[in-house]
């Protein structure tokens, strides 16, 4: 199946944390490889590090052991501001609690990361988006005049403002109900598909999971693709 | 609710643990301390001036019967009666003989008590050191000034005749502390003591005393006092209290008003800082309303809650700020206490803690009250959803009921509607500038567009924040308005001084000079290279009357005009002096013979204009002349000045005149006195070095304690500014964090971060200069009395470092930001 040199790889992964002295393995061993345009899903419990995995892939911080290699960079050994840009160019992040600035118009929110990486007219590219995700009537709100599932939507057009090579959401649907959740992973899935971007999200939602085209769980710690990897050959 | 101490403590203690709580409370604190701190200070260089100033007049208050009349014992008795001590002296000339020669002398007969306020000065023989007493000699013995050894060629410990009475020379008198700037005291003058009055035999009936008496003692007692006896006084007493009296110099009465400008402006920023933070509290104190209201509680009760807090605050704040204004004052007034011969101790006065605890109450309850008031107006709805357009609800309500009790508390401090105006017209002049430009500003902002580039980034950043960067710029402003007011006022006024008193400031006066010596001596003088100032004839005359109508009936009865008791020296010129400026009129043409130039506060309170007929008696002659302009002349300036001058072959130039003169003379070539004093013995000199040295040392005491305000004042505006900035923190270090995962490197953010502030700090800097320029304009021009113009070291300096200031305030809030890895920054942003 693999076409391409893998966009996301993860090779040997282990993360320590040193909260209050005591050392505390939150990953182990964590290998995983992820094809340009494929989608993913990674789920497990609670407290199973799903969220530290992600930030590490997305190059957020570094691992403690372990190397992390973003569209054929390893960024596990870049120094803060080379990973900077590269979030800056090639990723695009969606968080459950939408993290929208509150002091800043629908507009705005989405003009951000286009500033960032010097775009040319980001205004006229973030209205853009901002139709596209139907909230062309709503570009001077600011967030706490927008529900909680147009809040996800503005963060989901601020991720892809930037047509990042690969998109992180963590749980982006975890804060709302069916119906939005469900509308905004059409929005996630769509995008996705349309602009080609490779798509790496983390959740509860077993249906937006069974959306993707692998699946991952995570678990104490240690990451596995057990049956679902069999599906998706099934499906070959 | 709980509302005993302990509970209310706690509570308190609980708030403190909220950043926005944090920051009223040290406004307040702040606000408090300042305004106490000047306010103590004020009352404390007060005293001192008053004491110092009671010194130079022997008492606290005077009373001189020029009558001929001693004052009745029973007055005196009555003062003593109310605890105020009493002094006399008698004033007389007379001949005295002795070495066989006669000479004409002043006399001062003085009781026991004299000087109840400061101390003479005198030498037990002309080589002895001079000293300080605070007595004069005992009966029987007399002190003489110096020229009189040589004019009657005696020997200390020889006796001269006072009338029938022989008394021994003990002493030379070197200083009255009343005598210091006196000039009618021709002749030479001597004291004694006046229980020997009487056995002189000099005193008649008819001839001429002046009975001079001194009171001393606490200022209520003394103003009633002065109720009490104003009923029974007669034209011809003349009372007396410093603050009519020309003793201190203008300077001082300058540095007043500083601290009162500087307690206001400290009062002004303060409401300001508490303003912000307390609105910056109510804003996020919302949500909890919310809940509480989802909660059950009523709004009334939730009121009365914020209510009960805030007054804990202000308890606390005032606990606080009078806490650190306590040894802040002290220390201040340490710096002031060499202005006094002997070291003054420091006085708590609880009454001037009153405008600290005016400014605690207004700042809570008209700046931070409105809008935690309306507190109880959120809906519980906010709980599930914030509702649109909340926060700009009420600001411009809250701003006008901020703005009229603030104003009325500067009123209420300074006293004087013009600071108020000028400082309002400077605020309005800013807003509406800041309205305009802000404007303009985010018009021109708008077409920039985001790129990688700090610049633009920081551009974008500051019309991104439009709203948050337009109040804030405001507010620094304002701020930054209110700290330039202070340092160019203090500058201004500083140069005053400096330019007052310069190195050769003539230090010696020569009065009496007869008119066919005036050739002799300008002639003495210059071979001895001592350059002589301009020479004034002077014609001692009393002005009688205006309009044709006696003076006593034309100027209405409350009015106290000093001049019209005592004889003014009169004199004739062609050019006017360089210290002098005609205000009204004309200077007089060439050739011409008629009219008057009369001083301008005089004329103001005699309410004489240009055209008026004024009479003067003058010995035995009257002359009546029209006011032909009215001048404003530089009283301090330590030379000849006149209340009257007439044109040259004038209305006096055929009376009987004297002339008068001044000139520096190095310290170290006095001997050259010596030489004049043989060679002129009728000319008197009048030795001003000490008085000025002693202005000099005053001035720069004042102005160190000028300096420490300024310090507290510009402290206060940095408080403000600090408050203004970290209401906004919590945004700002999420966009940093959302800004980094997003990509944006720690540089490229530290820059844009710094460049934004540095934006507009510059900016609110350089509006707050220009509209501090145009208040101070105004200021000076009522208050101080100084010429405009623009002061470019200051316009540069304050933008440059508000700039400064600004940026690294704005690195500092990044600092927790740029600390950590994005992943941290997410966690806590969740
Ligand atoms: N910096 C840290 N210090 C201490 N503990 C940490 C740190 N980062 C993560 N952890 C711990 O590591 C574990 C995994 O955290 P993580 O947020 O990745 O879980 P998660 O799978 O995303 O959970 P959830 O589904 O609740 O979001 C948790 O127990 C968390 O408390
Ligand atoms: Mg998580």
């Amino acid at each position: 199946m693999a076409t391409t040199h893998p966009i996301l790889e993860v090779r040997q992964l282990t993360h320590r944390v040193n909260p209050g002295n005591e050392s505390l393995t939150i990953l182990r061993d964590i290998e995983l490889a992820i094809e340009t345009g494929e989608s993913a899903a990674i789920v497990g419990r609670s407290g199973s590090g799903k969220t530290t995995l992600l930030g590490l892939m997305a190059g957020l911080d570094t691992p403690t052991e372990g190397a992390v290699s973003l569209d054929g960079e390893v960024i596990s050994q870049m120094d803060e501001d080379d990973r900077a840009r590269m979030r800056a160019h090639r990723v695009g992040f969606v968080f459950q609690s939408f993290q929208l600035l509150p002091s800043l118009t629908a507009l705005e929110n989405v003009m951000l990361p286009l500033e960032l990486a010097s775009h040319p007219s980001p205004a006229h590219q973030a209205r853009e988006l901002l139709e596209r995700v139907g909230l062309g009537e709503r570009l001077q709100h600011t967030p706490r005049q927008l529900s909680g599932g147009e809040q996800q939507r503005v963060a989901i057009a601020r991720a892809f403002a930037a047509q990042p090579r690969i998109l992180f959401a963590d749980e982006p649907t975890g804060n709302l109900d069916n119906d939005t959740g469900q509308a905004v992973s059409d929005l996630l899935m769509a995008l996705n598909r349309e602009q080609g971007t490779t798509l790496v999200m983390v959740t509860h939602d077993e249906q937006l999971a069974e959306r993707c085209q692998r699946r991952f769980s995570i678990e104490a710690g240690r990451l596995s693709e057990p049956a679902l990897a069999a599906g998706m050959e099934v499906d070959e | 609710m709980r509302s005993a101490p302990a509970g209310w403590f706690r509570k308190t203690l609980r708030d403190w643990r909220e950043r926005e709580v944090r920051i009223v409370l040290s406004a307040l604190v702040v606000a408090v301390a300042t305004v106490a701190t000047i306010a103590l200070f004020a009352s404390q260089l007060q005293h001192t001036l008053v004491t110092s100033a009671s010194a130079f007049m022997a008492g606290d208050r005077q009373l001189e019967a020029e009558n001929g009349q001693p004052v009745p014992q029973a007055w005196r008795d009555e003062a003593n009666q109310r605890g105020i001590a009493t002094a006399r002296v008698v004033e007389f000339s007379t001949m005295v003989y002795g070495g066989g020669r006669f000479q004409l002398v002043s006399v001062n007969a003085a009781s026991d008590e004299y000087p109840l306020r400061g101390q003479i000065e005198m030498q037990a023989t002309p080589e002895a050191p001079r000293r300080q007493v605070s007595a004069g000699p005992p009966p029987g013995e007399v002190w003489i000034n110096p020229r009189l050894l040589r004019l009657l060629e005696i020997q200390i410990g020889d006796a001269i005749e006072v009338g029938n009475r022989a008394l021994t020379v003990t002493g030379l008198l070197l200083r009255q502390p009343d005598g210091g700037f006196a000039m009618s005291a021709l002749a030479p003058r001597i004291l004694m003591h006046d229980t020997d009055v009487p056995s002189t035999g000099v005193i008649q009936d008819g001839s001429r005393v002046e009975y001079e008496n001194f009171f001393a003692g606490e200022e209520a007692a003394l103003d009633a006092f002065y109720e009490w006896l104003r009923p029974r006084l007669s034209p011809s007493h003349e009372w007396a209290s410093i603050r009519d009296g020309q003793t201190l110099s203008d300077s001082l009465r300058k540095a007043e008003r500083f601290l009162l400008l500087g307690g206001s402006l400290a009062v002004l920023l303060s409401s300001v800082a508490v303003a912000v933070a307390s609105r910056q509290y109510a804003l996020r104190q919302r949500d909890t309303v919310a809940l509480l209201k989802t909660l059950g509680q009523a709004g009334p009760h939730i009121a009365r809650g914020y209510l009960a807090r805030l007054t804990a605050w202000a308890v606390c704040g005032l606990i606080g700020g009078i806490l650190l204004a306590i040894p802040l004052s002290w220390g201040l007034s340490l710096l002031i206490s060499r202005l006094l011969d002997q070291p003054m101790a420091y006085r708590m006065d609880w009454l001037a803690l009153g405008p600290a605890l005016a400014t605690a109450l207004v700042a809570l309850f008209a700046f931070a009250y409105p809008p935690i008031r309306r507190l109880r107006h959120v809906p519980a709805m906010r709980v599930l959803r914030s509702q649109p357009g909340e926060t700009g609800q009420g600001a411009l309500r809250d701003g006008l009921v901020a703005l009229i009790a603030v104003f009325g508390l500067v009123w209420l401090y300074a006293r004087e509607l013009e600071l108020v105006l000028a400082l309002l017209g400077g605020l309005a002049a800013l807003l509406g500038v800041l309205a305009v430009m802000g404007w303009c500003l985010m018009m021109a902002l708008r077409r920039v567009s985001g790129g990688g580039n700090a610049w633009r980034l920081a551009l974008v950043g500051l019309y991104r924040h439009r709203r948050a960067s337009l109040a804030q710029m405001s507010v620094f402003a304002m701020t930054l308005m209110l700290a330039a007011i202070l340092v160019l006022v203090r500058s201004s006024l500083l140069d005053d001084w400096q330019s007052q008193l310069p190195e050769d400031t003539p230090n010696h006066f020569l009065i009496n000079i007869a008119p066919d010596a005036v050739e002799d001596v300008r002639d003495f003088l210059t071979e001895r290279d001592v350059s002589l100032g301009r020479l004034y004839p002077m014609v001692r005359g009393r002005l009688t009357e205006i309009n044709g109508q006696p003076v006593r009936q034309a100027v209405s009865k409350d009015e106290e005009v000093n001049a019209l008791n005592r004889e003014l020296n009169l004199t004739w010129m062609e050019a006017l002096s360089d210290n002098n400026a005609i205000v009204a009129g004309d200077w007089f043409d060439a050739g011409q013979r008629r009219g008057v130039s009369i001083e301008a506060e005089l004329a103001e309170r005699l309410g004489v204009d240009v055209g008026d007929r004024l009479g003067f008696t003058i010995g035995s002659e009257t002359i009546a002349e029209p006011v032909k302009s009215i001048r404003t002349v530089q009283w301090d300036s330590m030379r000849p000045n006149f209340y009257m001058v007439f044109p040259p072959e004038g209305a006096l130039t055929d009376l009987p005149a004297t002339w008068i003169t001044s000139f520096y003379l190095d310290p170290s070539r006095k001997s050259v006195l010596n030489d004049f004093t043989a060679s002129f013995p009728t000319v008197s000199v009048l030795e001003l070095d000490h008085i000025i040295d002693r202005i000099r040392d005053i001035v720069g005491q004042v102005t160190q304690a000028i300096e420490a305000i300024l310090a507290l004042v510009l402290a206060a505006a940095l408080v403000v500014m600090a408050a203004v900035v970290s209401a906004t923190l919590q945004d700002r270090q999420r966009e940093g964090a959302l800004l980094r995962t997003l990509g944006a490197h720690q540089r490229l953010l530290t820059r844009s971060t710094m460049m934004e502030f540095a934006l507009l700090g510059g900016l609110a800097g350089l509006l707050g200069v220009m509209a501090a320029e145009v208040a101070v304009w105004a200021l000076q021009y009522r208050m101080f009395e100084g010429a405009f113009r623009w002061h470019w070291p200051v316009l540069i300096a304050f933008p440059v470092l508000s700039a400064v200031v600004l940026s690294l305030f704005g690195r500092w809030q990044l600092r927790p930001v740029l600390q950590v890895s994005p992943m941290l920054l997410l966690r806590r942003l969740e």
